[in-house]
């Protein structure tokens, strides 16, 4: 057993645990943050994904002792009702969950791809983004949708700073 | 060993990380992005007593240039490398080769160090640094060596990597104004997916669709990567026209030794090693004459 120290969702937070428990283990079982899904465990579906320094990873398969000290953010972290991510809020407003077993992954995934481009992308730029995010459900064109609305929201109304 | 047992270490430094691979009468692993060896962890393929976790180590995370070679630090991840401005000019046949590495989660964890440590006959990094001739400096506590790719890899999963060294550098010759690459491959559904068969294909060309010199690796169709040195000898015969190209991958099927395995029968691996060349060479001379 090892403690270890991250920083999640903008809180500092040590758990003691094994050091080669994943990430996602930690997560869920630790500390409690649930959006994040095991599905395939092997890296194969995103459900599990969560963003390591802005950048999104399978924390099925980070291990926890890899992860010390670093800046993790997870669904939660991108947006809680009532304060929803305009990534968040273009899923409702196109319908583009339906079981939710995906969509935590794919939320991560999407947040860190619309924060990397600053023009609308195409739908083949949104599939490579999304590759390593499977759906069982919605065939994807939903998700496709808002990740494009999300896009044309973000650009048009681009964030003030200060 | 269970997984609940194995412990960690994070070594601050390069001299640190040797120190701790030095020591004997232990089982430990060096873990940069855990792609592959978190999947095989939870296999229960390997279960080192320690994790000697490297991730984190700046100083071998780096793509620079100097007067002969290019260097690319073992931690580069496939990321670092399709973002590269320099491989993008000058090895883009491996900045092709990383972009095809699963999809973007893999490859913002994944590293160059792993994918040749794990030496996979599909992995897809391989066939590009055959093509350009990669040199892999192995260091230990006391010693240095360099070592060619194709004498590094002998065998699916085998290397000649000693208990106590590690990979500190991977030198490329970067491509000449004249020298185009191409990586291409072939599996079963378009993202995220291991290669039936992919090949990397460097040309230097001169006018006329006419071939200086070039080289050619495929991967997953032999225990190692292979270079095609039938249809390599080949490609300087005469003006890369239609005939030429078909005939050389009609030699590509005879030259390849593939088996059968879950992932595809050996025939239909032949059939395809065959037709990506083909269309790699197309490719790659319309890239050349659009440039
Ligand atoms: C879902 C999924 C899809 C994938 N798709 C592909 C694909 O399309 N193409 C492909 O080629 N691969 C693929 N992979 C495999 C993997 O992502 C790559 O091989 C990756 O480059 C491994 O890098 P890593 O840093 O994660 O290695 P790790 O898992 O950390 O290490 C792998 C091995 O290399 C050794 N190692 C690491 N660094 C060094 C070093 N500096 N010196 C010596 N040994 C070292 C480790 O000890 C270990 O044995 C996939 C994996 C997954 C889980
Ligand atoms: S659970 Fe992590 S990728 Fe499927
Ligand atoms: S909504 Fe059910 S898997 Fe995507």
């Amino acid at each position: 057993m090892k403690s270890i120290h991250f920083i999640v969702n903008g809180k500092e937070r040590t758990v003691v645990c094994p050091p080669a428990k994943t990430l996602l283990d930690v997560l869920r079982e630790d500390l409690g943050l649930t959006a994040s899904k095991e599905c395939c465990g092997k890296g194969e579906c995103g459900s599990c994904s969560v963003l390591i320094n802005k950048e999104v990873v399978c924390s099925c398969l980070v291990l926890a002792g890899q992860a010390e000290n670093q800046v993790i953010t997870t669904c939660e972290g991108v947006g809680l009702s009532p304060n929803l991510d305009v990534i968040q809020e273009s899923f409702i407003a196109e319908g583009a969950t339906q079981c939710g077993y995906c969509t935590p992954g794919i939320i991560v995934s999407a947040k860190a791809f619309l924060d990397e481009i600053d023009t609308v992308p195409s739908v083949d730029e949104i599939k490579t983004a999304l590759g390593g995010n499977l759906c069982r459900c919605t065939g994807y064109t939903k998700i496709i949708k808002a990740v494009q609305t999300a896009a044309t929201k973000k650009i048009s109304k681009p964030e003030t700073i200060g | 060993m269970l997984v609940s047992e194995i412990d960690m270490i994070t070594p601050s430094s390069l001299s640190e990380c040797l120190t701790q691979l030095s020591k004997e009468g232990r089982k430990h692993r060096l873990i940069a992005g855990g792609t592959d060896a978190v999947v095989r962890m939870k296999e229960g393929k390997w279960r080192p007593e320690i994790w000697i976790n490297i991730k984190n180590l700046k100083e071998l995370r780096y793509i620079e240039e100097s007067k002969d070679f290019i260097h690319i630090g073992p931690l580069a991840t496939h990321t670092d490398i399709t973002h590269s401005p320099l491989l993008q000019r000058k090895a883009d046949v491996l900045v092709d080769a990383a972009g095809e590495v699963g999809a973007t989660q893999m490859q913002k964890m994944g590293t160059i160090g792993g994918n040749i440590g794990t030496a996979s006959p599909a992995g897809d990094t391989l066939p590009a640094l055959y093509v350009l001739g990669a040199l892999l400096e192995l260091t230990s506590l006391k010693n240095k060596r360099i070592v060619p790719i194709q004498e590094f890899i002998i065998g699916p999963g085998r290397t000649v990597l000693k208990e106590n060294e590690m990979i500190t550098k991977i030198l490329i010759k970067p491509q000449r104004q004249n020298e185009k690459g191409i990586f291409q491959k072939l599996g079963p559904r378009k993202a995220q997916s291991i290669s039936i068969v992919n090949v990397a294909i460097s040309l230097t060309m001169d006018q006329d669709r006419k071939c200086v010199e070039g080289k050619i690796a495929f991967g997953s169709v032999a225990p190692t990567i292979i270079r095609a040195r039938k249809c390599e000898s080949m490609l300087t015969l005469g003006p890369l026209n239609d005939e030429l190209i078909q005939n050389i991958a009609k030699i590509a099927w005879k030259e390849v030794m593939p088996i059968s395995d879950g992932r595809a029968t050996a025939a239909y691996r032949r059939d395809m090693a065959s037709a990506l060349l083909e269309r790699g060479l197309y490719r790659l001379i319309r890239r050349w004459e659009n440039q």
